[in-house]
């Protein structure tokens, strides 16, 4: 299946094109906030009101790619935690009116497949629509559903996605659970990080994928996923993958790696850029965005600005540059990505 | 001192900015005859739940009758009339 176009908000202005043509934001705070973008230039302001900001940022960048693109077959959201923050905020209403009367526009919005669902209203497509919330890889499973809908001919194009929001409270658990660093630290800094913990950031991620296409950012080959592997576990699941698109390790020219600056878990990226892909291209970026649950497909988006050559700033990215030996145009480009050690994804793309 | 029907009047449509969340708009942007439900609020039917409940929570009524509602939730001076009648 092929991207043919895509959207971002991060905490880089990605929503526009200034990321890409080398505008980075140098940040120094202890989450990576989204930029978000002035959303009443396509959302009416009625429908704005009641929107926390996982719906905003899925909405922003969804909403554009829906009404550019005709008869899309499907909406296919992945998000961990989706609307958290008002998820929360309707718990503890609960509690603080003692389960009297309720207002009904959290818990409306709070829900996961809120985004998905509307961005078909707001989209009028009323198509297949889904959400997966397979916690660090949410986003690894709509991939998976949309190359099985196109290798079963259920679809020729389907909007995908992948977002997630800093609330106060999945912060604060994560947090108490030493996942984020107490020091603050910069985007140029992040990577050289000794201590335990990373940055947490958000943002959304979506685009638009088609069985076949002419003109295209990037080929997404294929997609493997796996829960608390081990490291031997790691290489048969990458070997199988390969072996099904008749590709051998050598064959890969480059990596993106999700480190993310914790100490705990940096062993497994160096496994797998070191130990099993010595002689390819690395690539990071969560120095730039920070991390969360669903950030392989922020990896996916700039990946695939990084194969279709639109990005004037990729050697921000390389922290190891390989010439690959093979001549051949195609190249096989690896994402390699895992939320607090726990569940694992590979997502194999190429130009 | 007892609360003037005009800061009632205030007060209301601070909280009702604040209920429903209404982007940029200040109490002087609602008019105490203004129909909350007409062309310029716009507000709906997920707005009126709301309302109901800000006057359950900041004013202790209670409205469980439909019908009732409908003849209250007008404008904000139909609202200051039914609270300065029912206020606990």
């Amino acid at each position: 299946m092929y991207i043919t176009d895509l959207k971002c908000i991060s905490a880089q202005e990605t929503y526009s094109d200034k990321f890409i043509k080398g505008e980075l934001n140098e940040i120094k705070e202890v989450t990576y906030l989204a930029l978000e973008p002035n959303y009443l230039e396509f959302i009416p302001k009625g429908l704005l009101r009641r929107m926390g900001k996982a719906v905003r940022m899925g909405i922003g960048t969804g909403l554009p790619l829906v009404k550019a693109h005709n008869n899309i077959d499907g909406i296919i959201i992945g998000t961990a935690n989706g609307g958290l923050e008002d998820c929360i905020k309707f718990l503890n209403q609960i509690v603080e009116y003692d389960e009297g009367t309720l207002t009904p526009t959290n818990f409306v919005q709070s829900t996961p497949n809120a985004i998905a669902g509307q961005l078909a209203l707001m989209g009028g497509n009323h198509s297949y629509n889904i959400t997966y919330t397979n916690g660090g890889t949410s986003f690894e499973n709509t991939l998976l559903d949309a190359l099985l809908l196109f290798e079963e001919n259920n679809a020729q194009k389907l909007l995908v996605g992948g977002l997630e929001e800093i609330s106060d409270y999945n912060y604060n658990i994560d947090f108490l659970a030493n996942k984020y660093k107490i020091e603050l630290i910069s985007t140029t800094d992040l990577l050289q990080s000794t201590s335990k913990g990373t940055i947490c950031g958000e943002g959304s991620n979506m685009f638009i994928l088609e069985k076949e296409a002419v003109n295209y950012y990037a080929q997404v080959l294929d997609v493997e996923q796996i829960t608390y592997p081990t490291q031997e576990d790691l290489k048969v699941i990458l070997t199988q993958l390969l072996e099904r698109q008749g590709l051998k390790l050598e064959d890969i020219s480059s990596v993106m790696l999700g480190y993310n600056g914790d100490e705990n878990h940096k062993s497994w990226y160096d496994f797998v850029g070191n130990e099993l892909l010595p002689n390819t291209t690395l690539y990071t970026f969560k120095q730039f965005v920070g991390d969360y649950r669903t950030v392989s497909s922020f990896a996916v988006w700039l990946s695939a600005h990084i194969l279709n050559e639109s990005i004037s700033t990729k050697h921000h990215f390389i922290i190891r540059e390989k010439n690959n030996s093979s001549t051949s145009e195609k190249k096989y480009h690896l994402i390699y990505n895992h939320f607090d050690g726990v569940r694992h994804g590979f997502i194999l793309l190429s130009n | 001192m007892s609360q003037t029907r005009d800061e009632l009047a205030l007060e209301l449509k601070n909280h009702i900015i604040e209920y429903l969340n209404l982007l940029d708009m200040t109490p002087e942007d609602i008019k105490n005859d203004e129909e909350l439900f007409g062309p310029d609020l716009g507000l709906d039917s997920i707005d009126s739940v709301e309302l109901i409940v800000l006057l359950d929570r900041e004013y202790g009524i209670k409205i469980n009758n439909p019908t009732e509602g409908r003849k209250i939730l007008i404008d904000v001076n139909t609202i200051v009339d039914y609270i300065l009648a029912n206020k606990k």
